[in-house]
């Protein structure tokens, strides 16, 4: 196995374990009874929709990054597509159509 | 549910046109068959393709996945009587979309609310493989190269920030995020920007708490 798969599996295993742990942690923190702080279920209600936002934020500030703004579009590529994509989603409710008609505008917009 | 596998699909094509792993359907199976879920799954790429040590790759697990241990304490009650190899699976397949449903299950906690449960899980912990896996096939399939394509992760993400918010109760906790995340992104950049973002969030969270915590059941305004 060279450097570089033995890096990807590492990373993989790493992360299930993680993962798995995360969500085992409350059912080996609170036994039979025992029940969790109100604030802690709030802020498991509000985290999902500000970690969703947040990693859209990260997509964009991708863009601008690679310097999507200094280009002749000046980030309009972006916005539109984004327009698009999120019309399209709150119209038909389907992910990958959505996606697929977001992608293919964005796409013929940067060529 | 199926949504899952349309969502996978999408995730598997970006997967194999993203180029950031040699076998996008063989990395894409496996990282979804061991639970690693959604969004992980595309930053992942992403982090391994910059070579992220270890130690940043976990600290950014805990970061994004800590809500699934919220999830759990809605279910406790439910996976408790679910026989042990049940409950082994159930933990792991605990995602937004399952979460969602099992809490709403309507079978009282007992013999067919765990079968509903663990069926549910197989379900989408199912669909998701599938759709991954096919995604990726089909795209290392794609004939043409492809400026751009990157975008269907946005677009992905934009899809399920588009159906949170279609809750208005998620709406101002969606843009706490994005309001934290810009800021965490102009003073730290945009690749480290994923630990202050959170504190920043989870700390708004609390002082806001008066105003946002509307309880499990009620909606702010309905």
């Amino acid at each position: 196995m060279n450097e570089k798969n033995l890096y990807l599996l590492s990373v993989l295993v790493l992360v299930s374990t993680v993962s798995y742990l995360l969500r085992a942690l409350p059912f080996l923190l609170f036994g039979t009874g025992k029940k969790p702080a109100p604030v802690i279920g709030y802020i498991g209600r509000v985290l999902t929709p500000a970690v969703i936002a947040m990693l859209t934020v990260y997509c964009f500030a991708g863009y601008v990054k690679s310097g999507c703004l200094g280009t002749s579009l000046h980030g309009l590529a972006e916005m539109v597509a984004a327009a698009v994509t999120v019309a399209l989603h709150l119209w038909r409710r389907n992910p990958l159509l959505s996606i697929a008609c977001g992608t293919a505008v964005y796409m013929l917009l940067v060529r | 549910m199926t949504g899952y596998g349309t969502m996978g699909f999408a995730a598997g094509v970006l997967l194999a046109l993203n180029g950031g792993v040699a076998m996008p359907a063989l990395w894409g199976g496996l990282t979804s068959a061991t639970f690693v879920s959604g969004p992980l799954q595309f930053l992942l790429v992403d982090w391994v393709k910059a070579g992220t040590a270890y130690l940043d790759v976990a600290v950014l697990v805990v970061c994004m996945n800590v809500r699934y241990s919220l999830y759990g304490l809605s279910l406790l009650d439910r996976y408790r009587v679910a026989p042990w190899p049940a409950r082994l699976y159930m933990i792991g397949t605990i995602t937004d979309e399952t979460y969602a449903l099992q809490v709403e299950c309507p079978y009282p906690i007992g013999r067919d609310g765990t079968w509903y449960c663990l069926l549910l899980a197989i379900f989408d912990h199912a669909y998701w493989i599938v759709g991954v896996v096919a995604g990726a096939l089909a795209g290392t399939a794609l004939p043409f190269e492809a400026k751009g394509i990157d975008f269907a992760m946005t677009a992905l993400f934009l899809v399920i920030l588009t159906d949170q918010c279609r809750e208005r109760q998620n709406r101002v906790p969606a843009l706490i995020g994005a309001v934290s995340a810009v800021a965490a992104c102009l003073v730290f950049g945009a690749s480290k920007m994923f630990i202050p973002a959170m504190a920043l969030i989870v700390a708004t969270f609390l002082f806001t708490r008066r105003w946002l915590d509307v309880g499990s059941e009620g909606r702010a305004d309905e």
